[in-house]
């Protein structure tokens, strides 16, 4: 089947994990994506556990893995004034440059968006920061967990009275990411269209804030911050406000069942599923506000009667009486029981030098005519320097053999 | 009209689950047209609510996740006679956006099979909880239920030492939706970039519950590389097995995201000078500092675990802003754990006009919330028209439809 980005090259510079998310959307989807990789400054995912073996070969981590699937690779030094030259003559060939380095690295080797477009003049470069690359704050710098923290997510995630929990990871090296990709994608249709390329900037902190719109609007309009008691509200509801709402125990170490009751017909539901216990019927609880009124109460008499089930059980039984419920899954759930993965063929696997036969998950959404998918495993570090430095760039095996004796290629 | 997308024609028939992707293109340029039924998109009634008085027109999580639209009634599932104005609609349109249960548009004659018959270039994107088909394709869902299924909430909570008994934690802002939305948009794009050079539309089941377990780091790698489940801890990355801490309290009673102290003699040097400066740290001049290894928390020396607790000591004599901007100012990808809103006082954000003016009723001058996720050099995010009010373009939208043209 044909791939829907066949055809687009994609010069990438990035690293870790937000970059890296954005071009593997990109890669899924067909683009033919090239990792420039330096073997004195290599991408730290590359380490990252877990790792098949016992030390660290930069080509045996799952991590790296994982995002980088369909991708390749190209060994390139470019500290080395040739070296230099050919990620020019790269970035001659591709249709989009894309980097997530401090703002002003990319200006400092001489390939700021206008150098880069006399390079190639419908150029999309897409630069990816902590900050962005305007503003008094450019230089500084995020992880994930940095940019959840400032922006809002971390503090809108948790138990009232509590440090917040966290994410559990880097949520927004996704998130920034998905914009990423959705920004080239636009920014290519834009080219398709009037012939013209362009600089994207985004800045991971900025894409955090966007997720957290609504609460950023009742602080400007009702004057309510969401550092006040009962805030964050842990698995309860902001908005709208119901009950029940929360992850009760079920029966087993550390295994939980999400339930969310959104109106009275849904609470009628879930006391029928419940077998209509007699404390369900208490005016108390009769009407959202009085769920809302006495939630503590509310929680406890859920959770006792979901301790005695086992957490798919409960689901079932639930979801066939039309109750929102769902297992909180974890990665081996979703992996070996969860029947609607099985079921879409989301789990594949792809052969790999030193991971085996990798497994890895598919690619949603699902295009009807021509589906992304995963095609081949990440690339060993370098697997593609020759390939690409003979195809993209046409250069003779000699040509390429005396860039090697230069230590261009390393 | 300028944007990106520009000249492209969305129908959009979304409530809470799928609003964003329509927004996405909007605020880029596209022509997007909401339809909700008589009552309103169920939208409309999550709040918060301008000055809480709820409304169709004040809901702000409505006004946020509808910029740039316009809004029509037609009443699909009340009366026959309106999916017929839906389908002209959807004959002049380049992508529809819904966020309808499995089988519904089908039941009133609007099949991607029907719509794409009259409109082969059409882009039919369906946005549901656990896509068009499976044993959960009829499954109720919520954002929290997603976030559950789809596994972020079990990688997010807290030490049992920390908090006994607390359950995994669903971050807040519908990031269920959000991811829904955004893996939605991105494989519209890709069907869109696939049509500019055939010509041909598509299908795009796009499922929540297969978005939100791709946004799960290094939780699916574990498995598939270690057949190992992380586990949750507080304020930080899961992990196969306990970490070091990154969140510590500040004097103003706030949290902070520090890691890496002493990482590198480079930075150990600033992080030293600084804390020496404030009168803390005496003691690591003392060679058994110099050491990058002696250092790591994670290598168990007795000196990382003494610069730590001097640290903690340091970090709650200050407030979360000083240390932030100080750890920035010395090259620490540190962050202050802010409110959401506290971003409005950082000049940083109106340096890049991130921040623009929302209206509606109840409203007397613009109140401040994100505007452009990306800036883009040649055709820029543009609030070109606040969220509409419902059935707002009614008139002109069912004349044109009825005429069979686009309005």
């Amino acid at each position: 089947m044909p791939l829907p980005l066949e055809g687009i090259r994609i010069c990438d510079l990035t690293w870790i994990i937000a970059g890296p998310t954005a071009t593997r959307v990109l890669a899924d989807f067909g683009a033919e994506v090239i990792r420039v990789e330096h073997g004195q400054s290599v991408d730290a995912i590359r380490l990252g556990r877990p790792i098949v073996g016992e030390r660290t070969t930069l080509n045996n981590s799952g991590f790296f893995n994982y995002f980088n699937r369909n991708k390749k690779s190209m060994l390139l030094n470019v500290r080395h004034p040739m070296g230099t030259d050919l990620l020019r003559r790269l970035i001659a060939e591709s249709d989009v440059v894309i980097e997530n380095f401090s703002s002003g690295v990319m200006e400092s080797w001489g390939l700021g968006y206008e150098e880069l477009r006399a390079l190639r003049p419908d150029i999309i470069y897409c630069a990816v920061s902590g900050f962005g690359h305007t503003g008094r704050d450019k230089a500084f710098t995020t992880f994930g967990p940095t940019a959840q923290a400032l922006s809002g997510l971390s503090l809108m995630s948790g138990l009232p009275g509590r440090p917040p929990a966290g994410w559990g990871f880097s949520y927004l090296d996704h998130t920034a990411g998905y914009y990423a990709a959705i920004a080239i994608m636009m920014a290519l249709h834009h080219r398709n269209v009037t012939g013209e390329g362009q600089q994207l900037d985004l800045s991971q902190v900025e894409t955090g804030m966007i997720l957290a719109g609504p609460a950023i609007l009742d602080s400007s309009v009702n004057g309510r911050s969401w550092r006040r008691e009962g805030m964050p509200p842990g698995n309860r509801a902001w908005q709208p406000a119901v009950a029940p709402h929360g992850a009760y125990s079920c029966a087993g170490e550390d295994r939980w069942l999400a339930i969310a009751v959104m109106n009275d017909a849904e609470w009628e539901a879930l006391i029928r599923a419940m077998d209509e216990p007699q404390w369900a019927r208490d005016p108390k609880f009769a009407t959202n506000a009085d769920r809302l009124a006495n939630q503590d109460e509310l929680d406890t008499r859920i959770e006792t009667w979901t301790s005695e089930f086992e957490d798919y059980e409960a689901m079932e039984l639930l979801q066939a009486a039309g109750v929102r419920a769902g297992v909180c899954q974890k990665a081996s759930d979703r992996f070996e029981r969860d029947p609607q993965f099985r079921a879409r063929g989301w789990w594949t696997s792809l052969p790999h030098a030193e991971l085996g036969e990798a497994e890895t998950d598919g690619v949603t959404p699902r295009l009807s005519v021509s589906p992304g998918a995963p095609r081949f495993a990440s690339p060993l570090l370098g697997e593609h320097t020759w390939e690409v430095l003979r195809e993209v760039l046409g250069m003779t095996d000699e040509e390429i053999a005396e860039q090697d004796a230069a230590g261009v290629l390393m | 009209m300028s944007g990106p997308l520009a000249r492209l024609r969305v129908l959009e028939w979304c409530d809470e689950l799928g609003q964003l992707a329509g927004k996405l293109l909007a605020d880029m340029g596209a022509d997007v047209i909401k339809v909700e039924p008589p009552a309103g998109s169920s939208a409309r009634a999550v709040g918060p609510f301008v000055k809480d008085l709820p409304g169709s027109n004040r809901s702000l999580n409505f006004w946020y996740h509808n910029t740039n639209k316009r809004s029509v009634i037609l009443d699909i599932e009340g009366n026959g006679a309106e999916a017929a104005l839906f389908r002209n609609l959807a004959a002049h349109a380049d992508i529809l956006l819904e966020d309808r249960r499995p089988g519904l548009l089908a039941e009133h004659g609007l099949s991607y099979a029907e719509l794409c018959a009259a409109n082969p270039g059409l882009i039919h994107c369906a946005i549901t909880p656990f896509g068009q088909d499976g044993p959960w394709a009829n499954y109720a869902s919520s954002d929290l239920v997603a976030l559950a299924l789809g596994g972020p909430m079990m990688m997010n909570g807290y030490n049992s030492e920390d908090v006994p008994g607390a359950p995994p934690i669903r971050g807040h802002g519908d990031q269920g939706y959000n991811t829904a939305c955004h893996y939605a948009v991105q494989g519209t794009l890709a069907a869109l970039l696939f049509r500019d050079r055939t010509g041909e539309g598509q299908f795009v089941d796009c499922s929540m519950h297969e978005a939100l377990s791709s946004t799960t780091e290094v939780g699916l790698p574990y498995w598939f590389s270690a057949r190992k489940d992380v586990i949750r801890q507080t304020g930080r990355h899961a992990a196969a097995t306990r970490t070091d801490e990154w969140l510590h309290q500040t004097g103003d009673d706030r949290g902070i995201i520090i890691y890496g102290v002493g990482r590198d003699n480079a930075s150990w040097k600033k992080i030293k000078s600084w804390l020496q400066s404030e009168g803390f740290g005496a003691n690591f001049d003392e060679p058994r500092f110099d050491d990058p290894r002696a250092r790591q928390q994670a290598r168990g020396a007795p000196e990382a675990a003494e610069i730590m607790a001097e640290m903690g000591r340091f970090i709650a004599s200050q407030d979360s802003e000083t240390i932030y901007r100080g750890g920035q100012e010395r090259r620490q990808p540190w962050g202050a754990v802010r409110s959401p809103e506290e971003n409005l006082a950082d000049p940083h954000w109106a340096d890049r006009g991130f921040f623009v003016g929302a209206t509606g009723e109840g409203l007397d001058e613009p109140a401040l919330m994100p505007g452009a996720p990306y800036q883009f050099s040649a055709t820029p995010w543009e609030l070109r028209r606040p969220a509409p009010r419902l059935g707002e373009h009614s008139a002109e939208i069912r004349q044109a439809a009825a005429d069979g043209r686009w309005p």
